[in-house]
């Protein structure tokens, strides 16, 4: 289960709205390489695993993205706080604003809803292993986007941890593919998938 | 016979940056080396300006922005404290055997704990388990982490 500490993982303090940035940092919410998708990959990955390495790895780390989710909502809620009618004509805001105002909503920065088809399970050690090497990767690329299209240091100080995240993620993950490694079939590791065959 | 038993606790070591690898090792299978045993440690605070506990996988992006201090509150601290820990808890999910590590991560489990009781004594709960142990029913008063005032804090 999971309990609920009422604090950030890192300080998100935006001092000044700008609705053009959180029209496509919404992204990282819902998007196809955003925070959800990542932390539902990662704990919804886990049950198939058959080594305490990574089930422990994809509970932590699913359980830090959430963390990192609530940070990117936080950061689009304070972007969009105090918005005059102006500034929400402004900027590219308009269409995220007419369906959701400015209430955080899962979806990607060209405007479609989260979809589980941007995450893979495959149940195979391997195969879901390489996914999350994939995935780290696709969420670091989002991050650095964002980086060159974004002015306020109040936002980029945010998104250079969450990205240097994505590099420790991907470091943790390669680690967890090797010790998966050495308790597989060390001639042919493809020879069964532990995950399944017993 | 090749074995891809690797362990990070290597002779030669590597620089920081660097991690081991299998002299010879398989194919049609990704390798990312090991980081090694003893890697460098920023300071609780440098750790989360970073974004990383060890140098050596400090690798950032050339944005114009670089990093700043963000540990200046008690709940910044607090933030910091509890950042080691879960880095360190992942580090410890792949180098379960790294003594050292785990003795880190008891000293900083303990001092983030410390705090978090300072922090919640002063600043109102952090959790359930502290909202209960208050007089009144505080967890609606403390403030929500998502809220920060425009313009900044005065």
């Amino acid at each position: 289960m999971f309990v609920y500490e009422k604090k950030l993982q890192y300080p998100v303090k935006i001092a000044t709205p700008n609705p053009k940035l959180a029209s496509f940092i919404i992204s990282q919410y819902g998007g196809p390489d955003g925070e959800l998708g990542a932390s539902l990959r990662y704990l919804s990955q886990r049950f198939s695993m058959p080594y305490p390495e990574l089930k422990g790895l994809l509970t932590d780390i699913g359980t830090e993205e959430l963390g990192h989710l609530e940070m990117i909502g936080a950061i689009v809620h304070q972007l969009t706080r105090n918005l005059t009618d102006q500034q929400v004509r402004e900027g590219g805001f308009a269409p995220y604003f007419v369906d959701h105002t400015t209430g955080v909503y899962p979806a990607a920065a060209a405007g479609f809803p989260f979809n589980a088809a941007s995450i893979a399970v495959k149940g195979d050690v391997i195969c879901d292993l390489t996914e999350d090497l994939a995935a780290e990767q696709k969420a670091r690329v989002t991050y650095d986007n964002i980086l060159r299209m974004c002015d306020d240091p109040d936002v980029t100080n945010v998104i250079r941890f969450l990205r240097e995240r994505e590099i420790v993620h991907f470091q943790r993950f390669g680690e967890a593919l090797r010790l998966a490694k050495e308790k597989m079939d060390q001639k042919n590791v493809y020879f069964t998938n532990p995950a399944f065959d017993k | 016979m090749y074995s891809d038993k690797t362990s990070p606790r290597q002779e030669t070591a590597c620089s920081d940056a660097n991690g081991t690898m299998p002299s010879c090792a398989p194919l049609a299978v990704p390798y990312v080396p090991f980081q090694q045993y003893g890697a460098k440690k920023y300071s609780q605070a440098d750790a989360l300006n970073n974004g990383t506990l060890f140098p050596g996988l400090n690798l950032p992006f050339k944005a114009k922005e670089t990093g700043r201090n963000v540990v200046d509150s008690a709940l910044s601290e607090l933030q910091a404290l509890e950042f080691v820990v879960a880095e360190l808890n992942l580090y410890l999910d792949t180098h379960s055997d790294d003594a050292e590590a785990f003795q880190l991560f008891k000293q900083y489990s303990a001092m983030e704990a410390e705090a978090k009781k300072k922090y919640e004594e002063a600043n109102g709960p952090l959790t359930l388990s502290a909202a209960a142990a208050g007089d009144k029913y505080s967890w609606l008063t403390a403030s929500w982490p998502w809220n920060y005032p425009e313009g900044g804090a005065k």
